[in-house]
């Protein structure tokens, strides 16, 4: 639903229930006298429960504990509870089970990404309401992306033993090693998975993109040699490098009254942005070859700083997540033991890894005795909302001679740019634009 | 039975969500399960490609339906409005059941998709099952913790009861079918 108004010259755009977004929230942008005076992004996420909940429990329940944030990336929330556990207790699994986490990790990358693209961000570009005309206007596409995140699902399926809140993740590895032969199965749909992420990847790069382009302070992993996905320093565009408990210092985050997520910055007041254009920016040397070519063809210059855009690099990045998986399964050995030993007491630790949508670390303090003492939880979603609602100004300036309507969805679309991850577990958006 | 598909929707960290998931762990030990596909899910998007060309779909899930928490509703998704407007191919009919008619279409989020969107997605791609049945268990505290609301717990057993004896009929009817004339 929309609703606009003209009151005193100020031009009120209003959205009830921003649509094809995750989770709850509204958008609020005021225009007055032809200026942007006010842009709200208003979460309604809810508080932060997780980081309660989590204290007095044992250090060892945080991976299952904190994969029910999230129904879609569930793999990202594990991850980073076991590398900021692993870390605290001065555990490092073998390289077998970091090479098990990383397949496991572009399962999600690619069921999320697949799921974006086609579900929530293509429709923007296409003049499509929803999916469903999405699906009956692009029939091949849309069945191409069902195929990529079922391909995804049977990944996660495979390696963390369910799709939905995998079962088979421990702090310190797994429960179970697949087999090499459940493995290898995954080798056929993977290599026919690759060519239908190089054909998204040059068919989201045929659509239309408005000339935009934003001064972004990137914040992204990095691991030599490859692209980052479970492991790694946290790095800059501006020249940071360092570790995942480092980072964790340096982020400050603030409460904003209108809204129950925190707005996060780094210590020097300035804020970031996390997800794919930051990967891409500060990994674009790691890419592999197939998705080097297919970022080339797509006229994707070294860094992208068009959020319009993203869908090109998410669509990108689900070939980096099928080359890579291949790659993996062709070299699986099932880890032996399928996880490392859990040492008794306690420590501080962090843990990063990059979820589809960005940067998401975990703190822990953890007591003699195993338990949590104290969380911290910080998703990219909340680190990327004031980029997102800058997004939002620029979008809304640039496209001050629009109706309401077309302004409204613009309004929209700049949101659905960052693929953000408002709650997990509700699903309706109030965005409100009013013009005077 | 052949291609009947019986899913659970939910977070069990979201109190009465978890419905779905509870229902689903008390069905599973029944011998009626045996024959069919049984999981959960973590959204109802998650249903493409896994019921395609059933039978019959089960869909079961904690609903905001109003009324009485724990009351348990049985409705066919024959047809459904949308927020654009009708298509006689798509959307055709209406719901019927023995509650209320408890859904209404919902934005499509990955998160979010409502079961209507999922359906409404299906037909497009021709894939949509021959019946496509939502058991909702009415909630009322979809807060955050771990555990159902007591009318909740309470409504378990009689929505396990309402899938499995939807799974029965269409045993029989299977069993008709392939008996033949």
């Amino acid at each position: 639903m929309t609703g606009d108004g003209h009151r005193d010259g100020t031009r009120v755009v209003a959205v009830e229930g921003l649509a094809r977004v995750e989770g709850e929230g509204s958008l609020r942008v005021e225009v007055r006298d032809g200026r942007v005076e006010e842009v709200e992004l208003r979460i309604y996420e809810p508080p932060r429960f997780f980081e309660a909940f989590l204290r007095g429990r044992r250090a060892t329940e945080a991976p299952d504990l904190t994969a029910r944030i999230c129904g879609i990336c569930p793999v990202a929330y594990q991850m980073s509870a076991c590398a900021a556990v692993e870390d605290a207790l001065g555990l490092a699994p073998s390289p077998g089970i970091g090479d098990l986490r990383r397949l496991l990790y572009c399962g999600e990358w690619l069921q999320s990404h697949a799921l974006h693209v086609h579900l929530l961000h293509a429709p923007d570009f296409l003049g499509c309401q929803d999916a469903v005309e999405l699906a009956r206007m692009e029939p091949a596409a849309f069945e191409r992306g069902l195929s990529l995140k079922k391909l995804g699902n049977r990944v996660m399926e495979t390696v963390g033993g369910r799709a939905v809140h995998p079962v088979n993740v421990k702090v310190g590895g797994f429960y179970r090693a697949p087999s090499r032969r459940e493995v290898a199965a995954l080798a056929g749909p993977l290599t026919a998975a690759l060519d239908e992420a190089l054909a998204t990847v040059a068919w989201v790069a045929g659509f239309d993109f408005p000339d935009v382009e934003a001064d972004y302070r990137f914040v992204a992993l990095r691991q030599p040699g490859r692209y980052p996905m479970e492991s790694g320093r946290v790095a800059s565009s501006d020249g940071l490098d360092t570790t995942p408990a480092g980072f964790a210092e340096l982020v400050v985050e603030e409460h904003v009254a209108r809204s129950t997520a925190l707005h996060a910055r780094l210590d020097d007041g300035r804020p970031y942005l996390t997800g794919p254009l930051a990967r891409y920016a500060l990994n674009v040397a790691e890419l592999p070859a197939p998705a080097a070519e297919a970022a080339r063809q797509a006229g994707l210059g070294p860094v992208c700083t068009n959020p319009f855009r993203s869908i090109v690099v998410r669509a990108l990045e689900m070939v980096v997540a099928c080359h890579e998986a291949l790659a993996l399964v062709e070299r699986y050995e099932p880890p032996d033991p399928p996880s490392a030993v859990v040492p008794e007491g306690g420590g501080t630790g962090a843990g990063a890894t990059e979820a589809p949508r960005g940067l998401l670390f975990h703190t822990y303090d953890i007591d003699p005795e195993g338990c949590i003492a104290q969380a911290r939880i910080v998703p990219p979603t909340s680190q990327n909302q004031i980029m997102i609602e800058s997004d939002v100004r620029r979008a809304v300036e640039a496209s001050l001679d629009l109706g309401d309507e077309e302004l409204t969805w613009r309004s929209e679309q700049a949101v659905r740019n960052h693929d953000p991850c408002i709650s997990c577990a509700t699903h309706f958006l109030d965005v409100r634009v009013h013009r005077t | 039975m052949q291609g009947v598909v019986v899913a659970s929707v939910g977070n069990e960290l979201r109190r009465d969500d978890g419905a779905g998931p509870a229902v689903l762990a008390e069905l599973l030990d029944r011998p009626v399960c045996s024959s069919v596909w049984c999981g959960r899910l973590g959204s109802p998007f998650d249903l493409l490609g896994l019921w395609d060309g059933a039978q019959l779909a089960v869909v079961v899930d904690a609903v905001r339906a109003g009324g009485t928490p724990g009351e348990v509703h049985v409705v066919e998704l024959v047809g459904l409005g949308t927020s654009h407007g009708s298509d006689p191919e798509v959307d055709p009919g209406v719901a019927t059941g023995t509650g209320a008619a408890v859904l209404a279409p919902a934005s499509v989020s990955s998160h979010g998709t409502g079961l209507v969107e999922v359906l409404r997605l299906a037909r497009s791609l021709g894939t949509a099952p021959a019946r496509v049945m939502l058991v909702g268990i009415a909630g009322s505290d979809f807060g955050h913790g771990a555990g159902l609301s007591e009318p909740v717990r309470r409504g378990v057993g009689e929505a396990a009861e309402a899938v499995a004896g939807l799974l029965r009929a269409a045993s029989d009817a299977s069993c008709a079918r392939d008996d033949g004339p």
